[in-house]
């Protein structure tokens, strides 16, 4: 994984050192709340409901033990006890102090970690593939670019002050596991006419109150003017977005109301008059930035393992474990791990600090002390030998890290909600809560296979509720909580958007409407057929029959 | 750094808000240009600055309104001269968040090196005898092609550029370099005294691989007004000639570079009996990747590959640089000997490190 | 009747106005006012920003939030309804 150099430590130092500035001029009344909002967020530091929130980057979601410790140690020594892992491979801190973040910010700097650009009207974290580097049907490994990306966007002179957040996912392979279509901007890895590498461009993609899918603008954008291409797109979106209305800021609404042609005509004509010489990434910084993401030194290990094989006969507990949440390896006689954070009534994406310790010590020990973090608010060891898989089962275990829930209907996103959101109309996590107790059962779990319900508290949709199989919504109806669902969304490479299946329910309807959704699927699904397939297949009517049992009411 | 001004009286003004188009209409016809912020939020002020000064304008661009001291290396970056204050507004600050980063990563309209340039110009210090070491013992054995292909290893992080005299032997070194990549960066020093056939050579050659990027170096004109003005500087003083026209301007085309590969041979001079595959020489990496090759090495090469050959050669020319100092060789001698003939001189200068050429 | 309320600088903790207009921590401390006072103690903290951030009103009934909002300023008085926050209380 990317390391610093000087240059990297510097420029992290210095931060720090303007943010302490800042802090110091808004006590001095130097700045008003109106201009410190805007300097702190694009450090991270947001005012919720009952304290300060940090979120903390972890670049494309790619991490070490080292760096798991020091999360770890923040959380003991400055919150409480815990973090909170985000679908944009962030984590969140909830209790923090305005007169903590200074040091705190100093302690990330000191492990090359930062919160620079995890909020504000500026280029956010860029995230890829959890798997990346690790998953076989990838072309390239996507994450010296995001890497390339993170640094050209870090305090860009010019699109620090934008209409509105801009988000970028990178992905090297067809299969989308990083959600691209739903970013400002998404790129894909495809091979260009050359050879060479290249990239596949989707602009205008976005949730929240007006949500899209992005599009595609551009087919193969050779790597060397990728930093260009995306200078002429967000200068466009930066000179002809609105500022009117907060709403209708993201890039997503000037592609939708001028249309894309339109919009890529602007695009080209500012990708014309570009310096593109000074944007070129240079081939040997390329290179050296490729260089730190070589592959671990592997063993040339054999593609079976008795060990493995062993433990999946000894113990169902670990071959629940291994159907569900280990992942298939590039790299014969290896398998990436994924690390649920979703046991069966906690909050989703929520870790304590012994657990991230724990974490950090089974990197170390077994993935080549290297750590992901996932866009379903999971964690990933992603290189682990199959021969060790059950020992870091076992101690997963001990942890309470090892629920075998991953991509099943308990592996839910969910946003904080209104017990900590200031924006929130409504309450997340004991929705999420309730569902997971009562889907409890892993056996009707694996029955129903990949299905991923997603929840919001209120229009934002950090939850990414309309990308959910299943979508929750929060809204709220005269000081009461409801929940809108929907039905048949999905973030992959066949994006959708899902569909509304009616009006809101209240909080205890909803968990019985979610099971009855799922056994409607148990009873009309096809041989073979997932969730979404069928719902794909079939669309919401007989869905939103369930939820509102309405079929029952006719046949009572 | 960015100015700070007072008043409001600097020039004519337009808001941020207005459109580009007009923005640029205003600047054609003013060489200072006042763009208002309505908001500190409001950033179209700074893509308006990038875009005029890409575009060309140069005069002056000050910023206005409603800006904070932690924007100010914003506004320099993206192409601001200054910026309007309000009488007794705090210029401290602005000048402390001006100056709050040392570099940065990404290239802007500003001057300054960015984080990638100057990683470049760091990669530049590192240890090259170190890694000139290892790329010996790690092609020991291997032949000229793997040679090359080692240095042009993207991981090493090296910019290779080649010098080529275009001469009897370099077609077969120049096939090596384009057979692994045409747009390696060809270094030709043009003495303006060189036989008319090595230039059509040039041209021919260059066609025949496939070159995509050969460099012809002139000697400095108004060096040479003071030197040589009348050409004849080799007549009385050929080290003094070889210093004008080749090891002076070579440094100037080969600044970029770190790293350098040439054609030189151990057997074609005294001075090159000890040549390795990979030498340091003032600071850049030389890579001679036919070091251990002789004259009958290049013959079959030329003749396997089927390469055009230079047109002196049937003529008896082995070695050919300008032609006041070259002349053909007889069977038997010397390849060089027909190089500075008759002078006690076997090189150059270009591959000799530069102290021994200063003297 | 209202009360006031923000966030504090130093720390983020909800806080009100309570007697002679001081930051407490507790609704139950807040001073419950009618809606003219109210106004002239929204605008009296709002001077304040180096204590109080983002101040606004609160509709209550004694001291029960009583208005739209009534969920989240219930939740803001008493913290969150679930998750890790509640296993360590602050110091």
């Amino acid at each position: 994984m990317y390391r610093y150099d000087e240059f990297d430590h510097a420029l992290v130092r210095e931060r720090v050192e303007e943010f302490s500035d800042q802090v110091a001029r808004r006590a001095s009344g130097a700045l008003t709340e109106d201009e410190f909002k805007p300097l702190r967020l694009m450090n991270g530091v947001y005012l919720q409901l009952h304290a300060y929130m940090l979120r903390v980057a972890i670049p494309y979601g790619t991490f070490n033990s080292r760096q798991m410790r020091r999360l770890a140690h923040i959380a003991r020594t400055y919150d409480k006890g815990y973090g909170h892992f985000t679908t944009r491979t962030n984590i969140q801190y909830n209790w923090p102090a305005l007169t903590d973040l200074p040091s705190i910010l100093s302690d990330l700097a000191e492990v090359e970690m930062h919160a620079i650009q995890t909020s504000g009207n500026c280029i956010r974290n860029t995230t890829t593939d959890v798997f990346a580097g690790a998953a076989d049907d990838e072309i390239e490994d996507p994450r010296p670019w995001c890497e390339i990306i993170r640094q050209w966007s870090t305090i860009h002179p010019e699109f620090s002050f934008l209409p509105r957040k801009f988000k970028i996912a990178v992905i090297g392979a067809e299969k989308d596991r990083a959600a691209i279509r739903t970013h400002d901007v998404g790129l894909q890895i495809v091979r260009g006419a050359d050879g060479g590498t290249a990239f596949r461009v989707f602009v205008g993609g976005g949730q929240g109150r007006l949500p899209h899918i992005g599009q595609e603008i551009a087919s193969r954008v050779p790597a060397a003017d990728l930093l260009a291409y995306l200078t002429a797109i967000l200068r466009a979106w930066n000179l002809l977005g609105r500022r009117d209305n907060i709403h209708k800021a993201r890039i997503k609404i000037l592609v939708a109301s001028v249309g894309l042609e339109a919009f890529r005509e602007e695009v080209d004509k500012h990708y014309a008059t570009l310096r593109h010489e000074d944007l070129r990434i240079p081939e040997d910084e390329a290179a050296r930035i490729q260089a730190y993401f070589a592959p671990p030194p592997f063993e040339a290990l054999p593609k079976a393992s008795a060990p493995f094989d062993r433990a999946l006969l000894a113990d169902p507990d670990f071959a629940r474990f291994a159907r569900n949440n280990v992942r298939r390896h590039r790299q014969s006689g290896y398998a990436s791990v994924v690390v649920s954070l979703k046991p069966v009534g906690g909050v989703p994406g929520d870790i304590t600090a012994d657990q991230m310790d724990a974490v950090a010590d089974l990197a170390e020990r077994y993935s080549f002390d290297e750590l992901r973090a996932a866009y379903e608010q999971n964690l990933v060891l992603p290189h682990v030998k199959l021969d060790e898989v059950p020992a870091l089962w076992r101690a997963l275990h001990e942890v309470g890290l090892a629920t075998a829930n991953a991509d099943l209907a308990t592996d839910v996103i969910a946003c904080p909600g209104l017990d900590y959101c200031s924006l929130a109309n409504a309450r997340s996590i004991p929705v999420a809560q309730a569902l997971s107790k009562r889907l409890a059962d892993m056996d009707y779990q694996e029955k129903l296979g990949p299905v991923r319900i997603n929840m919001s508290g209120c229009i934002n949709a950090c939850g990414h509720h309309h990308v959910g199989h299943i979508g929750v919504l929060g809204v709220d109806r005269k000081g009461e909580e409801y929940y809108q669902i929907t039905v048949g969304g999905s973030p992959d490479e066949q994006a959708a958007l899902g569909d509304i299946v009616g009006k809101s329910l209240p909080a205890d309807e909803v968990v019985p409407a979610i099971q009855r959704t799922l056994d409607r699927y148990l009873e009309i699904r096809t041989d073979g057929e997932r969730f979404i397939d069928t719902v794909r297949r079939v669309g919401p009517d007989p869905f939103r029959d369930a939820i509102y049992e309405t079929l029952d009411a006719a046949n009572a | 750094m960015l100015q700070t001004l007072e008043g409001g009286q600097n020039g004519p003004r337009l808001s941020v808000t207005t459109p580009l188009e007009e923005v640029e209409a205003a600047a054609a016809v003013t060489d200072v240009l006042v763009l208002d912020f309505d908001a500190f939020r409001d950033g179209r002020g700074f893509s308006l600055a990038a875009v005029l000064r890409e575009r060309g304008y140069a005069g002056r661009l000050i910023a206005a309104g409603k800006v904070l001291p932690d924007q100010a290396r914003h506004l320099r970056r993206s192409g601001f001269d200054a910026v309007e204050l309000a009488p007794g507004a705090d210029t401290t600050a602005w000048d402390r968040m001006d100056q709050a980063f040392s570099a940065s990563y990404q290239p802007a309209v500003d001057p300054a090196p960015t984080i990638w340039q100057r990683r470049r110009a760091a990669s530049n210090d590192r240890d090259l005898d170190a890694l000139a070491d290892r790329l010996n013992r790690e092609t020991a054995g291997k032949d000229a092609s793997e040679i090359v292909k080692a240095a042009l290893d993207p991981a090493l992080g090296l910019r290779v550029g080649a010098i080529s005299s275009f001469g009897a032997e370099s077609a077969a070194l120049l096939d090596i370099i384009a057979s692994e990549n045409r747009d390696v960066p060809v270094v030709f020093l043009e003495t303006g005294q060189h036989f008319l056939q090595t230039l059509s050579y040039r041209t021919q050659l260059t066609k025949a691989l496939g070159l995509t990027d050969v460099r012809l170096v002139t000697p400095d004109a108004s060096e040479k007004a003071t030197l040589d003005a009348r050409d004849d500087l080799w007549k009385t003083n050929a080290d003094a000639c070889c210093d004008l026209r080749k090891v002076r301007p070579l440094a100037r085309a080969t600044a970029g570079f770190n790293a350098l590969i040439t054609g030189r041979k151990r057997y074609q001079a005294s001075t090159r009996a000890k040549l390795k595959p990979f030498e340091v020489l003032d600071g850049v990496l030389r890579i001679n990747p036919l070091a251990n090759w002789d004259a009958d090495d290049v013959e079959a090469w030329l003749d396997e590959n089927d390469l055009p050959r230079h047109p002196l050669v049937e003529q008896g020319y082995r070695s050919i640089g300008c032609w006041p100092c070259t002349r053909a060789v007889q069977d038997g001698e010397d390849t060089r000997a027909g190089r500075w003939s008759g002078m006690d001189k076997v090189e150059c200068g270009i591959h000799l490190g530069r102290r021994q050429v200063a003297a | 009747m209202k009360i006031v309320t923000a966030n504090r600088l130093s720390d983020g903790r909800v806080i009100y106005a309570g007697a002679d207009n001081q930051p407490v921590e507790q609704l139950a401390q807040a001073s419950v006012l009618d809606e003219a006072t109210a106004e002239v103690v929204l605008a009296e903290v709002a001077a304040r920003p180096d204590v109080f951030v983002n101040p606004y009103l609160v509709e209550v009934q004694d001291h029960t939030p009583s208005g739209r909002d009534r969920l989240k300023e219930r939740i803001r008085a008493t913290g969150p309804t679930v998750g890790n926050s509640l296993v360590r209380e602050p110091a």
